[in-house]
Order: structure tokens, then sequence, then C-alpha cells
């Protein structure tokens, strides 16, 4: 029991600490495609650490299934979301031909 | 401990809704608008509302949202230079205010500070009601289903929830009246991208059924008729976004039936009580719990084609020739 | 300080934001995120009397009117932003002042 309390409070932490860089990183970096970058890996990587510390401190099994489920599909959402801004923003920046550097 | 989460949320909160109206580019309001709407659903889940909580996050965070994301698209990304926000009343000689301005700014602020303290002190102070938790409870068995919320929109107050029905779809002719009738003219572009078609058809049946689960689930815990409604919504509006405009394809009859269907089936089942000798929405207890369920499936139906179709018009408003192109 | 208490206080501010807002904001979506902002203030001056008046659980009248509260308000802002657009189709106005 308690060794399960331990597990759940460290990945909670690992869970913020990639947050808390996924945020220092979009507040901090310089264009759109690493603050993309920052936003969707880092953020849920934390997530997933997250989910699987609430995952382990829950008791049924079925309501774990439901934090790794919203995971899930928070990963399909925000890589589907990433994957539209970036393609935008390529778009965008094409007549200008890399006035920015990348 | 657990008052040190409710006091950083709600400082988070309020702070959110200031630099929300503080912000200077309007693409920063909006999604320090979503930001606010998502503080507030967290909020609410603090004080043990969760179907708020899930209407906040989905309806006014998340539907609103994108109403106010479809319509940067309209107006110019660049605010007006002088924009005169609420920091102008906290340093109140700002240079380049007008001095016919000071004044109602000034007597704004302190009013604004008056009120703020009648408010608090008001509010304080409210004495102990006690409220209608010991009726709802004591009428809880008759209800047919076992979640209160549920039980107070669907069959005590009934007849709220059936005006609200009716306020959505009065909303939606009002934005009718106000961008011209002609609704779905072109069936709108198909979404080039082969990625974004496979998501949101992957995503539409599970929505469906998460939407359906909700709706179940609201006879027994937090869910019900709106959160299953705009989840259904949020189907719509994916589908219109990524090329299939729903209401296109269906003749202008059926589509006016289905958003129609949810309040006629109301006020029908209210006659029918009435016919029977009861009151308006006073459902026989005995089948109460199926009679709910029909209820809230169509009404959700309803809800669900009314907020897809309010942003499909306001999202193909952009789109008709504009008169005044030179002001900007 | 209970729970409640701090959100009672928190909603008040949040109303007067929300009506400071709408009387200093030029620009109309942020004059509609203001009037979103007041009527969050009160729907959370509601839920917390419930959270106050709970028994077994939170009483469920106020949470089934914030509910349909925010529904309404949800429409009612739609309309104010479609007529926000098309006045700025017509107009090219974004805000009510032309004093520009």
């Amino acid at each position: 029991m308690m060794i399960k309390e331990v597990i759940t409070v460290i990945l909670l932490l690992v869970g913020c600490f990639f947050f808390l860089a996924g945020t220092l990183g979009v507040l901090r970096f310089p264009d759109l495609f690493s603050r993309l970058h920052a936003l969707t890996k880092a953020d849920n990587l934390g997530l997933g650490f997250i989910a699987a510390g609430m995952a382990l401190h829950i008791a049924s099994p079925w309501a774990a299934l439901k934090i790794i489920s919203i995971w899930l599909f928070t990963l399909l959402a925000s890589s589907t979301t990433c994957y539209l801004i970036a393609r935008f923003q390529k778009e965008q920046d094409q007549p200008k031909n890399g006035k920015e550097p990348g | 401990m657990s008052v040190l989460i409710d006091l950083l949320l709600a400082i988070l909160t309020v702070y959110l809704a200031l630099q929300c109206l503080l912000a200077q580019r309007l693409s920063q309001s909006v999604f320090l608008f979503f930001a606010f709407g998502l503080a507030l659903a967290l909020a609410w889940v603090r004080l043990g509302a969760v179907d708020v909580a899930i209407t906040e996050a989905a309806i006014a965070a998340g539907f609103m949202g994108v109403l106010f994301l479809d319509a940067l698209r309209d107006f110019s990304p660049a605010v007006s230079e002088n924009q005169e926000d609420l920091k102008a009343v906290q340093n109140p000689p700002s240079k380049n205010a007008t001095k016919s301005l000071l004044l109602p700014r000034l007597a704004l602020g302190l009013g604004l500070g008056l009120f703020l303290l009648i408010a608090l002190e008001a509010v304080w102070k409210t004495p102990d009601g006690g409220g209608l938790t010991a009726a709802a409870v004591a009428l809880l068995p008759e209800s047919g289903v076992e979640h209160p919320v549920t039980a107070v929109l669907l069959n005590f107050r009934a007849y709220d929830t059936w005006l609200e029905i009716g306020v959505i779809l009065l909303g939606l002719l009002a934005i009718y009246a106000a961008g011209g009738i002609n609704l779905y003219r072109k069936p709108g572009v198909a979404a080039k991208d082969p990625l974004l078609r496979q998501v949101i058809l992957f995503s539409t049946p599970v929505l469906f059924l998460f939407g359906a689960f909700l709706l179940y689930f609201g006879k027994t815990g937090p869910g019900g008729a709106f959160q299953a409604a705009v989840l259904w919504g949020a189907i719509g509006i994916m589908l219109h976004l990524g090329g299939w405009p729903v209401f296109a394809v269906l003749p202008r009859w059926l589509g006016q039936l289905i958003l129609t269907l949810g309040l006629g089936f109301f006020l029908v089942l209210g006659f029918l009580f009435m016919a029977r000798g009861d009151a308006l929405f006073e459902y026989p207890p005995a089948y109460a719990g199926i009679l709910i369920l029909i209820v809230e499936t169509l009404a959700a139906i309803s809800i669900a084609a009314a907020l897809t179709t309010i942003y499909a018009n306001i999202n193909q408003m952009q789109e008709e020739p504009k008169q005044n192109e030179s002001t900007t | 300080m209970e729970t409640y208490q701090i959100y009672i206080l928190t909603s008040a501010v949040l109303f007067v934001i929300g009506m400071g807002g709408v009387f200093m904001a030029r620009h109309f979506i942020k004059k509609i995120i203001a009037t979103i902002i007041m009527g969050g203030g009160v729907f959370l001056c509601f839920v917390s009397f419930a959270q106050r008046d709970a028994l077994t659980f939170a009483d469920p009248v106020p949470h089934a009117l914030v509910i349909t509260g925010i529904v309404v308000a949800v429409a009612s802002a739609a309309f104010a932003l479609a007529l926000a657009r098309r006045i700025y189709q017509l107009t090219g106005e974004e805000s009510f002042t032309n004093d520009k």
C-alpha cells in the first residue's frame, strides 16, 4: 500500500515537471514550431505521467481505463491540432520563403 | 490545504478574467477566454457541481470559444490603437486620455469599486435560508431518476428546461434574421487534408458514443441532455469543418423537424399530462424514468442540431460578399 | 474560511470585472466576453450558495438553474456575435464608437 502511494506521488511529480518544462517552452521559445513542439510533446508526456499516477491511485480498474483513455484521446487531439497549426503556418510562410529562421 | 487550492483557483480565475479583458490583441483575449472557462469549470468541480462543470467546459468554453475563434477570421487582427481598457481606470492620468473622458472614467471606477463593496457585503451576509435541498431529497424517489440535478432539470422544473430549449431555437432564429436566411448555399469546401478527414471520421462515432453515455448516465450521475447535446453538436461542427455539412444533405423539412423535435415532443407530452388532469409536465411516477429518457434524447438531438446550425450559419456569414471593403 | 466563502467573494469580483469590461471595452468581442464573465460571476454565486446549503448532496435547484443559465447565456452571446459580425460586414465598424 505504501509503495503504491510513493509511486503515485513520484509519477505525479514527474508529470508536473514535464508540464512545467512544456509551459516554460511555450513562454520562452522563439517561433511557432518550437513552441508547438514544447506544447504538444512535453505536455502530453506530463499528462501521461499524471494519468498513470491517477490510474494507479484509483481503486477500480474501469476508472483507471477511463483515465488512460482520456490520455489517449488527448494525444490524438493534440497531435492532430499540432499538425494542422504547423501546416497552416508553413503554407503561410511559403510565399515569403524563408524570411523567418526556422 | 484544500483551502489553499481554492484560493489559488479563485485568484487564477480573477486574473484570467482581468487579463482576458485587458489583452491587447483580440486573439489573446479569445484564448484567455478559453482558459477562463476551464478555470471556472475547475472551480465548479471544487464546489461539487460536476454537471455544471461539464456544461461550462463544453458549452461556455468550448462552443463559445469556437464561435469566437471563428469570428477572429472576420475581424481584423490588429486591434485599433486608441483602445482604452480597464487599465485606464487604475492609473487615471494616462497621457492620451482626453479631459472629457477622464471624469466619466473616474466616476465609473469609483462606482464599480463601491458596487464591489456593496456586493461583497451583501453576499457575505446572506442569511442561511436552508435552500431547497430537503424538498428535493424528499421528492427524489418520485422523480424517476436518481441524480438530483437531472430530477430538477427534467422533472421538478421541466418548464424551465422546456423554455430553455425554446430560447436556443429563438437564438437560432435571431441569427438567421441577422445573417440572412440563405444558409447552406454551397455545400462547403471539402477538407483537403487526408489526416484531418481521417481524424474526424474516427472521432465521430467515439464522440457519439460518449454523448450517448453521458445522456444515459444522467439518470444516476453527472451528465444529461445538455452535456450530451454539446458533444453531438461538436460532431456536427467537426463534420461541417471537415467538408461534410450534415444539414445540407438533409431535405429542408427534415432539418426543421429535427430542430423542433425536442421542443415539440416536450410540449405534446405536457399537453397529454394536462389532458389526463395533471399539471403541465407532471410525470406519472411509474413512467417518469422512461419518459424523461425519451425527452432527454429528443431534446439532446434538437439542441445538438441547433448548435451545429448556429455555428454553420455564423461560419458562413463571412462568405457573403462584403459591401464595404475599403474601410479596413 | 470555507470553500464556498472563497468562491462567493470570487463571484462578486468576477461580476464587477465583467461589468467594468462591458463599459470600458471597445471591441464587440471583448464586450461579449465581458458579459459572459459577468454571467460567470452570477453563476458562481448560485453554486456557492448551493454548496452552503448542502445536506447529503449540494442543493440541486441552483445547479439546474445554472445549467439552464449557461445555455441561455451562450445562445444570447452567439446572437450578439452574429450581430457584431453583421455590423462589421456592413459598416466595417469594430466598436460602437465612431470617433476614430
